[in-house]
């Protein structure tokens, strides 16, 4: 295994998250109705010609910043040449020399250790259309082709071969997802295709300087799919290279079902897209005023704000990386906080209580609904009410997961349900010491193992007492009482 | 005919109706266009109609520039509704989804869409001969070509059939079919009318001009169809301008130092244009500040830079004609690759491929640094040159072509057409404006060719020369 090197470069197609198309005004929504969202630009008809959104390039720049790029303030094009279907003109717009942003670089932390990815460059370009072979089951003996992807904005971020092994590939990846959508400049979903990634793989024997040949491997989903085609990979060319074969170069295909890659083409005729400079779109300068505008826009990244969550709210390293893994669940839990400081209950155990309610309770329903916080139908206001009921005592944590549930299903405030199912906190010691008399009543054996030293056998007396009040005795309250009976 | 300007005073005083004028000319279209060929399309009821519906709106506060006037159309602009074939078997069934900013213009100003002009195919030639529809003859005498790319138009307007033309220009599209036919060629500076809506010929030189009898006339259209167009990233010109306003003063000409390229003596010139233009030279020089020699050596390089650089465009902006979306498809394509070769192989012409490949051929990784590249320092150098010159002069003054339209199946020398394509390659107005004619009765004209974004001053000194040089405009060809 360790014979050795592993060499992986990324690259990377995120969808840029703008209304307009890049290059027209269509619009990119997804998932509309085929061709739906295309004119004479995206179609490419005569006589048109493509405009250029300045939305685009201000997402590129943003990114670019937040990973530390150099901007190249000239803003050019070129076009691309190739015939398929999928790209009208038979020409894609994108960028050569030079790109938006040039030499950047993101740290990631794999098995505790940090490490610095150089990412050569990111650049503007237009994405293709879409090809569809079949309809539900049905192989098609034809081919349909919808438009309504073509000329969306696309960055592209190619990275150097710094990557040396799949869990880093991941780390990359994962790292990169949650500064670009802190930026909110894509959306970075894999599943729906605003993500894409390719991987060019190679090995080498330790301590060799010249790189091995490369494969490319297409067609990862998901970015578990990036990390384990990589390792399936390796593990083919380590076997290819021990058993005295050599590595073509070539692209291959990742099939994730069988968990496998597929030679898909060779690259032996090497393509020649004829690159020249777009001549319909006028080279310009990036204002410096426009780049500086640009920087002010860009929010706290998630490694600063897990290190401000971390000092300032006193969370744990696990709750404060969960909570800043994406913009949408920190801004969340910060909007709560805040109405906890409204009502002076800010303090360490409710940063906490609230902290954990979002990463246990909270996301378990979102994940089982496959909805996100913005979503949530408990609203960062309504879950900072319940955490004051339970830290002023109203509830106890049992009974705050029964108001929870209903609050989901009914996006409602927990005031309300609990006035509706009357399931406030009983404090009152006369009625508590009534429900624990019955319960050690009911408790012969527990209460003999208890007073003949088993400890443990309270808990047994405890969830019946807390069983007849419908959990709404207060568990303080009941233990006091409990102790003060038994020990008589 | 009379000039559009003369018409437009006439039609709105009443004196004259636009319908009995679009009848004019669809009566004079039905006599001659048997022989000359300038039309694909006419849309004479429709134009009657509109033309009716004017008439009837006359003494309307609300009127635009151009109300009741007729125009042809070069058939590679879209109409809204209408065919656009760019005179391609590709697109002959193509109809336009939407309006040229031009078109849209047009439409605003009033003016009547009567027909739609033959042209060569895609405008890759200058003699109108490539078009896959027809061959368009020189109406002074039918064995010749018209010019082109836009020979069409011009020959449309110089028989009387419409009194002003679109057409577009990449090359010296416009100017050389104009010259050739006797009357005014108009193509803006780079950016001052909006390409969106022009088949796409070599996107970096291509422009939409203008056909008229008279100076005034291409001025007065200017007005009409110049102005920004967000839909053109390239199209900046300043705010709108009225370009007749100032047409008369011949402050512009007086004042003007003007240039003539030394290199034309490096070239072999057609006798009697050589003689006229020496004519037109003399009397330049009675109204002038100054007549001036200019050097510009890089005018030898017009043609293989032109070639180079265009036929790359071209490569690239064919390409989006591959039969998937509309125009010909091949109906028995193999597989992919085999049904574009098919569908491109049977609907595009000899010319068209030509440049294709030659296209395909300078971009390659291997030649682009050779051909492509070399092409772009060398037109650098004829910008840096040119602009020099005018630092010697306000205009740089030429025959607009140096050899006489030859008869069909006859080839152009590479040169014939140089001063015209100079303007396309650094981006400047340039104005043919005929002069005299031949013993035999053909046209000749010559060109003006101003700083970029002069056209109004280029108007004033085109319109100056118009009136001393004694070139009859109400004499029209006998067809």
């Amino acid at each position: 295994m360790d014979d050795y090197e592993v060499v992986v470069g990324l690259e990377v197609h995120m969808q840029i998250n703008t209304k307009a198309k890049v290059f027209c005004e269509c619009s990119t929504q997804f998932g509309a109705a085929p061709n739906m969202n295309t004119c004479v630009i995206c179609t490419s008809q005569p006589g048109a010609i493509p405009i250029l959104n300045k939305r685009a390039v201000e997402a590129i720049v943003k990114t670019g910043l937040a990973l530390n790029f150099t901007i190249n303030k000239q803003c050019m094009f070129s076009r691309k040449q190739y015939f398929y279907p999928d790209v009208p003109k038979n020409y894609q717009i994108t960028q050569a020399e030079p790109p938006l942003c040039s030499k950047g670089k993101l740290t990631v932390i794999v098995d505790g250790k940090e490490k610095v990815i150089n990412i050569t460059r990111i650049h503007l370009e237009e994405d293709a259309g879409k090809l569809i072979h079949e309809v539900g089951n049905r192989k098609l003996d034809y081919s349909l082709l919808d438009l309504n992807r073509a000329s969306v904005g696309l960055m592209e971020l190619v990275t150097e071969p710094d990557i040396n092994s799949p869990e880093e590939a991941l780390g990359f990846l994962t790292e990169l997802k949650s500064i670009v959508e802190y930026l909110d400049t894509s959306k970075c979903s894999m599943e729906e295709g605003k993500m894409r990634c390719d991987v060019n793989v190679s090995i080498r024997p330790r301590g060799q300087r010249e790189l091995g040949t490369r494969v490319e491997i297409k067609n990862m989903n998901s970015m578990a799919g990036v990390r384990d085609a990589i390792a399936y990979e390796v593990k083919r060319q380590k076997a290819v290279v021990e058993s005295g074969g050599d590595i073509v170069q070539e692209t291959r295909l990742w099939q994730a079902q069988e968990g496998i890659t597929k030679s898909m083409r060779s690259k032996e005729s090497a393509m020649d897209y004829r690159y020249f400079p777009e001549p319909d779109l006028v080279p310009f300068d990036l204002p410096d005023a426009f780049i500086e505008n640009v920087r002010k826009q860009i929010p706290e990244l998630p490694k600063i704000r897990k290190a401000r969550f971390i000092r300032d709210y006193g969370l744990s390293e696990y709750d404060a990386d969960y909570l800043t893994s994406m913009k949408m669940i920190a801004d969340y839990y910060e909007k709560a906080l805040n109405i906890l400081k409204d009502k002076s209950a800010d303090n360490l155990s409710t940063r906490k209580l609230l902290a954990n309610w979002i990463s246990t309770e909270l996301s378990a329903r979102l994940n089982t609904a496959k909805i996100s916080i913005m979503e949530s139908p408990v609203t960062s206001q309504n879950l900072a009410e319940l955490i004051f009921l339970i830290f002023n005592g109203t509830i106890s944590g049992k009974i705050a997961k029964t108001i929870f549930e209903e609050m989901y299903e009914k996006s409602a405030n927990p005031e309300s349900i609990i006035k509706e199912k009357g399931l406030t906190q009983i404090s009152d010691e006369l009625v508590i010491i009534k429900i624990c008399e019955e319960a050690i009543a009911e408790s012969q054996k527990a209460v003999l193992e208890f007073k003949s030293g088993k400890e443990r056998a309270l808990g047994a007396i405890i969830g019946l007492v807390m069983k007849k009040s419908k959990g709404q005795a207060n568990p303080q309250i009941v233990n006091k009482i409990l102790l003060e009976k038994l020990k008589k | 005919m009379i000039t559009v300007k003369d018409l437009i005073a006439k039609i709105y005083s009443g004196e004259m109706k636009s319908a009995d004028f679009v009848k004019e000319c669809f009566d004079r279209i039905k006599k001659i266009d048997s022989k000359v060929k300038a039309f694909l399309k006419l849309n004479e009821e429709n134009s009657l109609k509109q033309a009716e519906k004017f008439d009837k709106n006359i003494g309307c506060p609300q009127r635009g520039m151009l109300e009741g006037v007729p125009i042809a159309i070069k058939d590679n602009i879209m109409v809204k509704g209408e065919s656009m074939t760019s005179a391609s078997k590709y697109l002959e069934n193509y109809i336009s989804p939407y309006d040229a900013t031009v078109i849209e213009k047009l439409k605003v100003a009033g003016a009547i869409l009567i027909g739609r002009t033959n042209m060569d195919e895609f405008a890759m030639g200058g003699s109108t001969e490539t078009s896959f529809y027809q061959r368009t003859a020189n109406p002074w005498n039918i064995e010749y070509i018209p010019g082109g790319s836009s020979g069409g138009s011009a020959a449309a307007v110089s028989s009387g059939m419409v009194p002003l033309a679109l057409g577009s220009d990449t090359g010296g599209s416009i100017r050389q079919p104009a010259s050739f036919c006797g009357i005014v060629g108009y193509k803006p500076s780079y950016g001052l009318i909006s390409r969106y809506g022009a088949c796409a010929l070599a996107s970096s030189f291509d422009q939409i001009g203008i056909f008229s009898k008279t100076v005034a006339d291409s001025a007065l259209l200017a007005s009409v169809i110049s102005g920004s167009d967000y839909r053109d990233p390239v199209c900046q010109p300043k705010d709108h301008v009225d370009y007749t306003h100032d047409l008369d003063n011949n402050y512009t000409l007086k004042t003007a130092k003007i240039g003539i390229p030394k290199q034309l003596l490096d070239y072999e010139v057609d006798q009697e244009i050589t003689k006229c233009f020496r004519n037109s030279v003399n009397k330049l020089k009675s109204i002038c500040a100054d007549v001036v020699e200019i050097d510009i050596p890089a005018y030898k390089y017009v043609p293989a830079l032109y070639k180079t650089i265009m036929c790359a465009e071209v490569s690239a902006n064919i390409a989006t004609f591959d039969g998937v979306r509309y125009g010909y498809r091949c109906p028995n394509g193999k597989n992919l690759s085999d049904e574009y070769a098919k569908s491109r192989a049977e609907s595009l012409g000899y010319e068209v491929k030509k440049r294709i490949l030659f296209g395909t051929y300078v971009l390659g990784a291997k030649n682009y640094h050779r051909c492509y590249h070399q092409a772009q320092k060398v037109r650098t150098l004829l910008i840096n040159q040119i602009t020099n010159a005018y630092n010697g002069c306000n205009f740089i003054f030429s025959p607009a072509t140096l050899q006489m339209p030859v008869k069909f199946g006859d080839n152009l020398s590479e040169e014939c057409d140089i001063f015209l394509t100079a303007a396309n390659l650094v981006g400047l107005p340039g104005i043919s404006v005929p002069c005299s004619f031949t013993n035999s009765g053909m046209p000749i004209g010559v060109h003006f060719m101003g700083p970029r974004f002069s056209d109004e001053k280029m108007f004033q000194v085109a319109h100056a020369f118009e009136k001393i040089s004694n070139f009859d405009t109400h004499r029209y060809p006998q067809v």
